[in-house]
């Protein structure tokens, strides 16, 4: 018998043990990471149902200088009439995002669950906070209301005085 | 037919002993053993256990008591489930009904509330009691482990559960739980060295979202009421087979004493159960009908009671949150306190000593350690439980809470430079200082020498400077402490182990001190961080 089959190397090489092993390994490998992100990027939701971060929160002139605690239960912030302006402060503490209290005659913010301490400028004065409270976007409304923006913060100094965190009265 | 004749019909019949392996039943130790190894439930004992594993002051039944207190919150917990929907509109609805409207909701979810503290308490003390008396020693040191994961997993049970009745105490729990998941560093958002945002850290998949909220409580419900019991099921089922693998722990016996040593588990074991099972249901149903569960005011977002307090076995950690950054209390220092103790049986010097008996002198560096990390664990429970009041100021018990405490004086924080040096020789000092004094010495004559060094530099201190004797009262307190644990017992058990077991012991007692250290600066002297880098959120 002679051999007259063309010779296909390439097709007919041999798969050794090794390398058969090596791909279906790394195949099997490469299964269960991407089952692996797959599930770690479905516990992230792609769309949220949560309350909408903007309100009226009134005209200027309805804050006398000094912390208002008007829009506190409902909204989550303090109206802060200074001399020449109006900020309004996030109130949800910077340590562990609990709503501090505002004590009037102690010209103080005070935490109820760590003890932190700020000033009505918002810069921690005591306890464990890292940081101090944010700050959120407002701006004048042609209306002449104040338009309170929770989802925009800042709580650098310097960048949170900015127009776009206090309207000027 | 007598009462007898019929027991000895029925127990022989076909039926009964179809149901039941091993023949007919003639109370012989054979028939015993068969009577635990043929039976699914039981088979988990050996046929036959040690005398001494027997004594109930030995265990006091704790790990029983505390599967025992499992298998009560699985049955209580299902059938709550039959009312509760976990929908922020109905949860607290359903709660207000199963408290009045359901027949038995209010004892049913009492006896809830209370398993779960119990089983949180009888857990620790469980670990307790394996620490005093060495039974995490070869062969249990994995067993040991499995134990610390048991622990971590009862109080993360505990904490998914708190969501659930949305009242304050759920919402805001779980709001200052995950914000520490938002400290962590690397994967939280507001943590050092973050690489996510506020919408794609542990936070956000905690919560399902950006605050609090309906998806928070579904997924909370889901690992409170699936993922976290499978998971601590099976680890179950590895530590009560390595129990039953490894033996029961008890003190060496020799050969004569052998052949004595051992009794039947049926009955001697299965019926101690039974009366330790008895007795913990009794008390469990009395406390549970004298004594409802708590239930605060429905959750409001935007309001936080003051003082906001977590449930007692999380009052230590929310303390230790008042001295530290949130990522090193919240973070850190818990994964530290978990590996740590993980560590303990490849870190224990004393191989094989003190086994199977409550025995401080046989191993004074463990003991010495062990408890006084779980002394200053629940000093940090007593005082956020007992001593915090509005605003998280210092009340005494006896003191009106009506009448609040005058503001804290401001903090301050140590410059860069000096920062650097008191974190680095800190830890530079303490790992060399044992090493260079000389091992050999007298033990009282150190402690007063030192004593007199100590006070000798706060007169010192106190002479140069102008601190309150408050302030040198903390110095004294403090740095007697540091020396004692820090230095004396290290250089006396510690000096002689090889360099790297050396090394991570030390490290691990350091930074145990550490944390009392930093405590005692912010106390005395009102340092708000030791070390700050503002730039990437590294505060310590």
């Amino acid at each position: 018998m002679t051999d007259t089959a063309p010779q296909h190397n390439v097709v007919n090489q041999e798969i050794s043990r090794r390398s058969f092993l090596k791909l279906g390994w790394g195949a099997f490998l490469g299964f269960l990471a991407a089952s692996a992100g797959a599930t770690l990027r479905f516990i992230f939701p792609n769309v949220l149902y949560e309350p909408p971060q903007t309100f009226k929160a009134g005209k200027p002139e309805e804050y006398p200088l000094g912390v208002s605690t008007r829009w506190t239960k409902e909204q989550r912030v303090w109206i802060v009439r200074v001399q020449d302006g109006i900020y309004v402060l996030w109130a949800r503490c910077t340590h562990l995002g609990c709503t501090p209290n505002w004590f009037q005659a102690e010209n103080r913010f005070r935490c109820p669950c760590h003890g932190s301490n700020y000033t009505p400028a918002g810069d921690v004065i005591a306890g464990p906070a890292p940081k101090p409270l944010y700050r959120c976007a407002v701006r004048l409304l042609p209306s002449g209301d104040l338009l309170v923006d929770k989802s925009v913060l800042e709580d650098r100094p310097g960048l949170r005085d900015k127009p776009q965190f206090f309207v000027k009265v | 037919m007598t009462p007898e004749e019929l027991k000895k019909k029925v127990l022989d019949s076909q039926f009964w002993r179809s149901m039941f392996r091993g023949g007919a039943w003639k109370d012989t130790p054979r028939d015993r053993a068969q009577h635990i190894l043929g039976n699914v439930w039981l088979h988990l004992h050996p046929g036959r256990v040690r005398k001494n594993s027997l004594r109930w002051n030995y265990t006091f039944g704790l790990g029983g008591l505390a599967f025992l207190l499992f298998l009560i919150l699985t049955v209580t917990g299902v059938l709550l489930m039959f009312y509760y929907r976990p929908s922020v509109d109905l949860a607290y609805r359903d709660m207000k009904d199963l408290e009045y409207a359901v027949s038995v909701g209010a004892f049913l979810r009492a006896m809830h509330r209370w398993s779960a503290h119990a089983m949180v308490l009888i857990v620790i003390l469980h670990m307790v009691r394996v620490f005093l008396t060495a039974s995490y020693k070869t062969p249990r040191e994995f067993n040991w482990m499995v134990g610390v994961v048991l622990l971590v997993l009862t109080l993360l049970l505990s904490f998914t559960g708190y969501l659930l009745p949305w009242d304050q105490l759920a919402l805001w729990a779980v709001t200052v739980g995950t914000n520490m998941g938002a400290a962590s560093p690397l994967l939280g958002s507001e943590g050092p060295f973050s690489i996510v945002s506020r919408s794609n850290d542990i936070r956000f998949v905690l919560l399902g979202g950006s605050a609090v909220g309906a998806n928070t409580l579904i997924r909370f419900y889901v690992l409170h009421c699936v993922f976290v019991p499978v998971v601590a099921g099976a680890l179950m089922i590895v530590h009560f087979w390595r129990i039953r693998k490894d033996t029961f722990s008890g003190p060496p016996i020799t050969p004569q004493e052998l052949p004595h040593d051992k009794v039947d588990t049926w009955p001697h074991l299965v019926v101690r159960e039974y009366i330790g099972a008895i007795g913990c249901m009794i008390v469990i149903s009395l406390w549970s009908l004298l004594q409802k569960a708590p239930l605060e005011e429905m959750a409001n977002p935007t309001v936080t009671p003051n003082p906001s307090k977590a449930p007692w076995y999380f009052t230590g950690l929310q303390e230790l949150l008042v001295y530290f950054d949130p990522w090193i209390a919240g973070v850190v220092l818990p994964t530290v306190i978990m590996i740590g103790l993980m560590a303990i049986p490849y870190l224990d010097p004393d191989k094989d000593k003190g086994v199977g008996r409550y025995s401080f002198r046989e191993r004074p560096l463990a003991m010495t350690y062990f408890l006084f990390g779980v002394g200053m664990w629940f000093s940090l429970i007593f005082i956020g439980s007992f001593l915090r009041g509005p605003n998280w100021d210092i009340y005494w018990p006896w003191e009106s809470w009506f009448i609040h405490k005058p503001p804290p004086p401001h903090t301050w924080s140590l410059p860069l430079g000096w920062g650097l040096a008191a974190v680095g020789g800190y830890f530079i000092i303490g790992m060399a200082l044992p090493l260079l004094l000389k091992p050999e010495f007298e033990w009282q004559k150190a402690l007063r020498n030192g004593f007199l060094v100590i006070l000798g530099l706060a007169a010192v201190v106190r002479i140069c400077t102008h601190l309150l004797w408050e302030q040198i009262l903390w110095f004294v307190i403090f740095g007697y402490t540091f020396y004692l644990l820090g230095v004396l017992v290290p250089r006396r058990h510690l000096v002689n182990q090889s360099k790297v077991r050396y090394a991570i012991s030390m490290v691990l007692v350091l930074l145990m001190l550490g944390v009392l250290m930093k405590m005692g600066v912010r106390l005395g002297f009102h340092i708000k961080y030791v070390l700050t880098l503002p730039q990437f959120q590294l505060n310590i």
